[in-house]
């Protein structure tokens, strides 16, 4: 995985693509520090249109980047879900803690 | 570097000794190649010089046994070779000589050779070296995960597992799993269930789980609920793990008593409960987050209610199952998995399972750790019910002894416990009570019942003496949320009121008997009016039952003052719940 990191204005979009798993650590990091360092973005989007599978680390992943977000004042939502990444989403129920478009 | 130099000529040895010396090596020697052999054998040398033709063992023999002697160590040899001997050095040079020298031996080629040859054995060296300590990681890597895998076994405890209630099935993606599968039963014989997965898989998931187990079988086994039983792993998770791990976790209590399953599912595939025929009857989706994400006093600890018949399958799987994936991406997905199921015999819903999963893999393995519990709820039943038929008490001689034990009015010990609003509005107070049971007797079968006994009459008196809830809001299972509702809110909101229990130990008729007593400050209710005749029969309300056990248990359950007193004797019949465990068991 290799993700790309698009500045809009006030959004920074994530744009993840393939499997997003344990293996796709290091580069989500790397993708999170670089849209965090805009000083610009307010709302920061994590797109998923291109995203097969999403495992439970992939989950964590999620989980610390929320902590991170939330520590820059910024807001964050988890868009362009597919169906199948959809289902992992709503088992951990995870539209109590993120806003999912 | 050790350099061996090998020539029947002193003159050429004594050259190069003093030139390699000189370069900053160390120089051995030998005059053949028998000699040479023995001193490879003796000084180790990391490179060898080596003359073809010399009496006793020539170049290539000699090239030939030290290389079988140094085994896996790469030794470089150089044959000195003079024109003329071509032939005969490629073929040394087949077997397994690394280089040559012409004679007259140019030093200028020597050394750029020797340096050469250096620059390979250092890298050679640290090539080797590092694929020790690999190999060394390895095997560390893998005793470890020995000791993990050992330590999750007894952690998991498969003794516990083997309830004949339960089957179930493991399938880790490593060798380990990061899925933990335990059960274990309640004083009061119900049956606690906890599927738990860990992010990702192997050793570091399996450590992720592992905090789980001690709160779900201490807490289980004094007879917590599963809201306790849930707050203490939620604590335990966040204390022990790092940021960003949690922990999916689906955690079901079936009481065959009542006939009641309670159901927390957080971030477990939906929980199914299958018909006879092993068709879909309901289902519990994942309602909350994973343990761990949220602090426990965020944490939604709302249980999900359900009366069955007695004859369903409970079934509850990990995300392995339901995510594994063939060739071509699709997904196994809960359709083939109740698909599956539903074709299979009865007794083969678990075998049907696994095969269908094998046969869509078809040889691929699965990328997530696959665990699938199935709690048959004919086996639980038989149990109870047998409870219920066998230990009625009845017929004169029953009569005598409860005669005599009304009669009898000192006791061997005392205990007395009181719980004002306070107490009851904050703690579990059954687990407290059961402390006491603990240190007066120590057989379980014996702790079960007083369980039973206790928490039933503890209940009534909280719920309808001081909360004055109706039980009739209990007739079916919508009613029972909103009686469980209604009576949170209420315990809630108590502000006065207090329970006294007090147990007895008697003696009466040479047989030990216990005397439970428990009495509220509510205002009663008319018992006279509504106590059931003694030759009661056993009908199935969906209530109610609990008391109905109680009165199996005890030859003697009466209310006194206004209804807000009630008085159980026990008496233990250790043989009878012997015979019961026999045929709870066969059946």
């Amino acid at each position: 995985m290799h993700p790309t990191v698009e500045i809009d204005g006030t959004i920074g979009r994530l744009v993840l693509n393939g499997q997003f798993d344990f293996n796709a650590h290091r580069d989500f990091r790397q993708a999170c520090e670089e849209v965090l360092a805009a000083e610009a973005v307010r709302e920061v989007h994590v797109d998923f249109q291109n995203v097969s599978y999403l495992d439970s680390s992939a989950l964590g992943m999620l989980l610390l980047l929320k902590e991170k977000v939330a520590a820059a004042s910024k807001t964050l939502a988890l868009v362009n879900c597919r169906d199948s990444v959809r289902q992992v989403l709503e088992i951990a129920c995870f539209g109590k803690i993120f806003t999912i478009r | 570097m050790k350099i061996l130099i090998v020539d029947d000529t002193e003159v050429i040895r004594l050259l190069v000794s003093r030139f390699v010396e000189a370069m900053g090596h160390i120089p051995v020697t030998a005059n053949n190649g028998a000699e040479a052999v023995e001193a490879f054998r003796k000084d180790m040398p990391d490179v060898v010089l080596l003359d073809m033709l010399m009496p006793v063992m020539d170049g290539p023999q000699a090239a030939r046994l030290i290389k079988r002697q140094a085994g896996e160590r790469w030794i470089p040899i150089i044959f000195v070779t003079a024109i003329g001997e071509e032939n005969r050095l490629a073929d040394a040079i087949e077997q397994g000589a690394d280089d040559y020298i012409i004679k007259p031996i140019n030093l200028r080629i020597l050394e750029a050779k020797i340096k050469a040859i250096e620059r390979t054995v250092l890298l050679n060296r640290k090539v080797r070296e590092q694929s020790v300590k690999l190999a060394e990681y390895y095997d560390h890597a893998e005793e470890e995960k020995r000791v993990a895998r050992h330590l999750m076994d007894q952690l998991v405890n498969a003794e516990r597992l083997s309830d004949p209630q339960i089957e179930y099935w493991i399938s880790p993606a490593e060798s380990l799993s990061g899925d933990l599968i335990a059960a274990a039963r309640t004083p009061g014989q119900v049956l606690h269930l906890l599927l738990a997965d860990g992010i990702g898989h192997g050793l570091t998931a399996a450590l992720n789980v592992l905090p789980l187990t001690q709160p779900f079988y201490t807490m289980t086994e004094k007879g917590f609920t599963l809201k306790d039983i849930l707050a203490e792993m939620n604590d335990k998770i966040r204390q022990v793990l790092p940021r960003g791990r949690f922990v999916a976790t689906a955690l079901l209590a079936i009481d065959n008593i009542n006939r009641q399953i309670e159901v927390w599912n957080g971030g477990i595939p939906d929980v199914f409960l299958l018909g006879k025929e092993g068709h879909l009857i309901k289902s519990w989706r994942s309602r909350n987050l994973p343990l761990g994400i949220l602090p426990t006093r965020d944490l939604e600890m709302v249980t999900e209610h359900h009366f069955f018949e007695g004859d369903e399958t409970l079934m509850v799987c990990s995300d392995g199952l339901i995510e594994a994936r063939r060739v071509d991406g699709e997904q196994f997905g809960s359709q083939r998995v109740l698909a599956s199921v539903e074709s299979s015999p009865p007794t083969g819903r678990m075998q049907g399972l696994v095969d269908a999963l094998g046969r869509f893999l078809d040889g691929l393995s699965h990328h997530d750790d696959v665990s699938v519990v199935m709690v048959s709820l004919a086996a639980g039943q038989s149990r109870s019910l047998s409870l219920d038929c066998e230990s009625v008490y009845a017929g004169d001689s029953d009569l005598e002894l409860a005669d005599a034990l009304l009669a009898e009015h000192s006791f061997i010990w005392r205990q007395q416990l009181s719980l004002g609003a306070e107490e009851l509005r904050r703690v579990n107070s059954v687990p407290y009570i059961m402390g006491l049971v603990d240190q007066i007797c120590t057989v379980p079968e014996v702790q079960s019942d007083i369980f039973l006994i206790l928490t039933e009459l503890f209940v009534n008196a909280v719920d309808h003496g001081l909360l004055k809830l109706s039980s009739t809001l209990k007739h079916d299972a919508e009613g029972m949320e909103s009686y469980l509702q209604e009576r949170e809110q209420r315990l809630a909101n108590l502000q006065e009121g207090r329970i006294d229990i007090e147990l007895m130990g008697l003696r009466v008729q040479e047989k030990d008997v216990f005397r439970l007593r428990v009495r509220d400050s509510g205002e009663g209710f008319d018992w006279i009016r509504y106590s059931p005749p003694r030759n009661v029969e056993i009908a199935r309300p969906a209530h109610g039952r609990g008391i109905l056990l109680v009165r199996a248990l005890c030859p003697i359950v009466e209310y006194s003052g206004l209804g807000n007193e009630v008085i159980a004797y026990y008496v233990p019949k250790t043989h009878l719940l012997v015979d019961q465990a026999a045929a709870g068991g066969s059946k």
